[in-house]
């Protein structure tokens, strides 16, 4: 068992400070649940104390003895205890989901926080969907902290308290041991199966992981795997994962099956004990007959505060890992944020160097750049070309400050670009990369992206300015039309064009050109590389291009071309 | 017991999640008859409670000649947490084994259906299919089946000791039970649209979030991400004040159930109550004692606890009819009916493989390779060349035998083996010599070594202080395109198949990586194998002795005179 509290505690601090920010809402939804039990338990306990004073006038009327009762009071106590019970209940699941939404909203904005200060090392390696589908799993599995764990715990804690303090105002030895019985349940039932389930609830995650990955190997690979005959043996393999799994689950499965019968029997046995001590106080003539039996009553009623513990917490673990997770990402984006910016750097053209670099991505076999040195003066446009996985968009990112070099400088206008203040950074430099990255939104927000404060005609002249305004204006929505996920409502060459709209709107002083043209037909291509290299004049380019053919495809006006060959100079040109 | 249905997961769903079910009627039977066991424990342990209260204050019997029945409370609770213990179980066990051959029934319909067919689909979200989808199964089987069994007899068991005790109260009870089928309907109804709603604005919102996480890049470019933030916080917001309007409605459904079992202890209590003091005359009330009075109040909380439960794991059941619907359609793809036909031998021994009249046809696009007639010999390097979409691939899945011809006949020599790669190279994680041991699981190290070597990674496995036992990430992470493609190279050369299909497999590397790959051909050729080639790349165009060349699916041989 390597289960410390401290460092559990630890991992879960800074999300606990996040709920912190919501307390209000958190105590009263916590109050809410409580209400819910208190009818629950009020309900069935006055309910049991009516019937037995009921039976007892009932049997001395019988015997003719004058007895009276009142049976308005009581009465009207159990009507109330059956709507609060009903209300409350609506209340709590209406008012406690709203919260539970509330703080998804916070948690994704916190980690999208998160993920935009951090650098281009960690994002490409974090860029494959599976990454981004734990991520958001994660999020949703911190999002149940307050209402799976805590508000239960807490809400059923304050019951057993609540409750054992009532009761021990009639009587104290069944508020004692009744109460104390309870909370030794509470806290296997809580901490316990938490520390019995931890290790194997946070591996789960990684075990599913595993058999999705293996599963997307298999089927991405199915043609090599017929040819070769090897399907059955990844099919073994994946069998072997799929039972690692289910182990886990079997073990886990176990625990909250146990949890979930002994926190019956707990409820049950503390029944027992309060009727025991209950009637022992009875027949001693400290406690009346119908306070008698709604003790061992309201006891049974707690099973109602209890029922949903064990089951969280045997999985508490799935939540520690998650926030294990997005603290190591927050650590990671923090580490980024700490370097201050130095001086001001220089105006106009921006030249840019790399001084024998070297780049090596984590867990790459080989370096991605090995002692590269490149210069690129001011106003100068030089064309980098290599094949995919050269090292050309390694050197963009180096450039743009988003990559950092374990070997040797980068400077641009003469300083590290960890030393440019950020947003000056932003502004002067900008880059069309390989992807356009549309998002599912307007074209307005699209452009936006790249100045928000920009009026609708700004926006028709950056669109007349890549030829997509006649397009922009035949649609019937024109700039609120949506450009659809990953902008698949637009063709490659319309996302590429929309792209170098972006650029239009801002006015850097180097632009990097990841492929501009790719996608485009050529005599789109040709017109718009003649309007480029206008806009080009009086800025550093840097063009990035898997090769240059003297046709219409190759970007205007370059001065000098450099090949990069898996990491270095090719010495032949 | 109808619910309305409103999801996709329509009759088919509910059909088949059903007849899964049936195949272990033992266990879910088992989990089942363990709930009785429970629920009938706890009649007992609550019919002693009510027993010795009456015994107490109306017998007057001391607590002391009482313990024995304490004593049978006691053991009853313990009776009835085993059964609970022993229901979960079963129900968990018998969920785990469906799933897992669920799982198994789907990656045997991917296999049959082969490379052909995978290759059109988008692999990540197949792959969601087998792993989440099938997980999503668990709650039903584990926890909603048993339970819809249990929410019928437990209910029907305590309206049975009711009706004994005092038929008015039982009455009382049996008032609220033709409304049940209407809670279910309601609950049904209500969690179904909560599910429905919630499935597709969480969708939403996620494919919102993951939109923005893919653009970060670009939005860090433009310092954008404070905006940026923002948004995801207000999409998020409003994504919860929509759902909020629909949750309303749809929790009223479980307050409705709340509101029934609640009314229905209140009314019992003040009946039973008024009864006891004789102010009821009518029916049963005059015998009514404080044993029956108490029992049937202790009871009625137990009468609607089986609903409220299935209630709870009402999502369970929408949850599995969502993934039921996807899983389904996967299963009822129709392989093709010749792909897994065993291949006559060509007449002449040195064929290897021979297409007559061979043609394929695919769902959606008619026709993607006309009636064709090939043979090729031993020893043969065949450029296959023609514009993009023409047919190369696809000739190349019908010589590979991933794809069935629709008419025609493809021949194959016995026991022929047959290497593969396009421009994707399978690549597990684990080391280099895993992936090299994938097509040959015997090879020793000095063959992968070599193998390595004359794709043009020695130079690399030199460098590598873990030799071929260096981990590559999933996917081979910490490879270059380049030399990933070289490793499956290295695969080809360690097996002994004597054709070798290869798609692409110069596209998207540069010229020095190209031509250590075109060499490694030509050693391949050297070593007498067949290759085909399906191509753009003049050098390899170049090293073939046939070409044939597709145009929109129609096969010509092209003469060497010709240019190509």
């Amino acid at each position: 068992m390597t289960h410390r509290p401290d460092t559990l505690l630890r991992e879960l601090r800074p999300w606990l400070r996040q709920l912190d920010r919501r307390r209000g809402r958190l105590l009263a939804g916590a109050a809410l649940i409580a209400l819910t039990l208190l009818s629950a338990i009020g309900l069935l306990a006055l309910s049991g104390w009516f019937i037995t004073a009921t039976g007892l006038t009932g049997l001395l009327l019988a015997a003719g003895i004058a007895a009276s009762l009142d049976v308005y009071v009581p009465g009207g106590g159990i009507r109330f205890f059956a709507v609060s019970r009903t209300v409350a209940r609506y209340l709590e699941r209406l008012y406690n989901h709203d919260t539970v939404l509330r703080l998804l909203a916070d948690l994704r904005g916190r980690l999208f926080g998160v993920l935009a200060s951090l650098d281009g090392q960690a994002l490409a390696r974090r860029r494959a969907s599976d990454w981004l589908n734990r991520l958001t799993a994660d999020i949703d599995t911190l999002d149940s902290l307050y209402l799976r764990l805590l508000a239960p715990a807490g809400v059923g804690l304050l019951a057993i308290l609540g409750l054992s303090a009532f009761l021990a105002l009639f009587s104290p030895r069944v508020g004692l041991a009744g109460g104390a019985l309870l909370l030794l349940g509470w806290l296997w039932l809580t901490l316990g199966q938490a520390r019995l389930g931890l290790a194997e609830s946070r591996a789960q995650v990684g075990e599913l992981e595993a058999l999705r990955g293996r599963t997307v190997e298999a089927l991405q690979g199915m043609a090599e795997l017929e040819a070769y005959g090897s399907l059955a043996r990844q099919r073994r393999e994946l069998h072997e994962i799929e039972a690692r799994l289910y182990r886990g689950q079997l073990a886990l499965g176990a625990l909250v099956a146990l949890g979930n019968a002994l926190a019956g029997l707990l409820v049950g046995l503390a029944m027992v004990l309060a009727l025991w001590l209950a009637a022992g106080a009875w027949e001693a003539g400290r406690l009346s007959g119908p306070l008698m039996v709604m003790m061992p009553i309201a006891m049974l009623a707690m099973s109602e505060a209890l029922a949903a513990l064990p089951a969280a917490f045997t999985w508490l673990g799935a939540t520690r890992g998650a926030a294990g997770r997005l603290n190591e990402l927050e650590a990671r984006a923090g580490a980024r944020a700490e370097k201050m910016p130095v001086a001001a750097p220089p105006a106009g053209p921006l030249g840019a160097e790399l001084e024998a670099v070297t780049l090596h991505y984590a867990g790459a076999l080989t370096p991605a750049l090995t002692d590269l040195t490149l210069r690129l003066a001011p106003g100068e446009r030089l064309a980098l070309c290599g094949a995919s996985g050269a090292g050309k968009s390694s050197v963009a990112g180096l450039l743009l400050g988003q990559l950092e070099a374990q070997r040797g400088a980068v400077r641009l206008g003469g300083m590290a670009p960890a030393q440019w203040p950020g947003d000056d950074l932003r502004r002067r430099v900008a880059a069309l990369t390989q992807r356009a990255d549309l998002l599912d939104d307007s074209l307005a927000a699209n452009l936006r992206i790249a100045r928000p404060e920009a009026g609708e005609a700004e926006l028709w002249a950056a669109l007349a300015w890549v030829g997509l305004d006649a397009w922009a204006e035949s649609l019937p929505r024109g700039l609120q039309t949506r450009v659809g996920e990953g902008g698949g409502q637009l063709s490659g060459g319309q996302a590429r064009r929309l792209a170098l709209a972006r650029l239009y709107l801002r006015d850097p002083d180097l632009v990097i050109l990841d492929e501009p043209f790719a996608g485009l037909d050529a005599d789109t291509a040709a017109a718009l590389g003649a309007r480029l290299d206008v806009w080009l004049q009086g800025r550093s380019v840097l063009y990035l291009v898997h090769q240059l053919d003297g046709g219409a495809f190759d970007p205007p006006g370059i001065d000098r071309r450099v090949t990069l060959v898996e990491g270095r100079r090719d010495p032949r040109v | 017991m109808a619910t309305p249905e409103t999801t996709g997961g329509g009759r088919d769903a509910r059909r088949w999640l059903v007849t899964l079910a049936a195949r272990e009627r033992r266990s879910l039977g088992l989990a089942v008859v363990a709930g009785v066991v429970a629920t009938l424990a706890t009649i007992a342990q609550l019919g002693l409670l009510a027993w010795v209260v009456s015994a107490l204050l109306v017998e007057g019997a001391a607590l002391g000649a009482l313990l024995p029945a304490l004593g049978a409370m006691a053991l009853l609770l313990a009776v009835r947490a085993l059964a609970l213990y022993a229901q979960e179980r079963l129900g968990q066990r018998a969920s785990l084994r469906i799933r897992a051959a669920v799982r198994s029934e789907l990656f045997d319909q991917l296999a049959r259906l082969g490379p052909g067919w995978l290759s059109g689909r988008h692999s990540a979200s197949l792959a969601s299919q087998l792993v989440e989808q099938v997980e999503s199964l668990d709650g039903y089987f584990a926890r909603f089946r048993p339970q819809l069994m249990l929410s019928v007899i437990g209910p029907a068991l305590i309206l049975g000791v009711a009706l004994w005790l005092d038929w008015l109260a039982a009455l009382f009870l049996l008032l609220a039970a033709p409304l049940i089928p209407l809670f279910m309907a309601l609950v049904g109804m209500g969690a179904e649209r909560l599910n429905r709603d919630q499935f597709e604005a969480v969708a939403r919102l996620s494919g919102h979030f993951i939109d923005r996480v893919r653009a970060i890049t670009t939005l860090q470019l433009f310092g954008h991400t404070r905006a940026a933030t923002l948004e995801v916080h207000a999409a998020a917001d409003d994504y919860r004040r929509r759902s909020m309007r629909t949750l309303r409605l749809a929790f009223l459904s479980s307050a409705v159930l709340e509101f029934f079992a609640s009314v229905a202890i209140a009314v019992v209590a003040i009946y039973v109550g008024f009864g006891l003091l004789g102010y009821i005359t009518y029916g049963p009330s005059p015998e009514l004692t404080l044993f029956s009075g108490l029992l049937v109040l202790l009871l009625a909380p137990e009468f609607f606890q089986p609903l409220r439960t299935l209630a709870q794991h009402y999502h369970d059941r929408a949850a599995a009819l969502g993934a039921a619907d996807g899983l389904m359609a996967l299963l009822a793809e129709r392989p093709d009916p010749v792909r897994h036909d065993r291949p006559e031998a060509p007449a002449d021994p040195e064929v290897l493989v021979e297409l007559a009249g061979a043609e394929v046809t695919r769902p959606g696009r008619g026709q993607v390779l006309a009636p064709c007639d090939l043979r090729l010999a031993r020893g043969e390097v065949v450029a296959l060349i023609g514009p993009s979409g023409s047919g190369k691939s696809t000739l190349l899945q019908l010589l590979a035998g991933f794809v069935g011809s629709g008419a025609g006949e493809r021949r194959l020599a016995p026991g022929l083996a047959l290497a593969w790669m396009d421009q994707r190279p399978l690549l597990i994680q684990g080391s280099l010599a895993d992936n090299l041991r994938l097509a040959a699981p015997d090879a020793s190290a000095e063959a992968m070594a070599q193998a390595l070597e004359r794709a043009g990674l020695g130079e690399l496995l030199a460098r590598l202080p873990a030799g071929l036992e260096t981990p590559l990430g999933e996917r081979g992470a910490g490879l270059s395109g380049g030399q990933a493609q070289r490793l499956a190279l290295a695969r080809i050369f360690l097996v002994e198949a004597p054709l070798v299909l290869l798609d692409e497999p110069t596209a998207s590397l540069d010229a020095d990586t190209e031509a250590v790959v075109i060499s490694a051909l030509e050693a391949l050729a050297a070593q007498g194998r067949t290759l085909v080639i399906a191509t753009h790349h003049p050098a390899l165009i170049a090293m073939a002795s046939r070409r044939l060349r597709l145009d929109a699916g129609r096969l010509t041989e092209v003469h060497h005179d010709a240019s190509p």
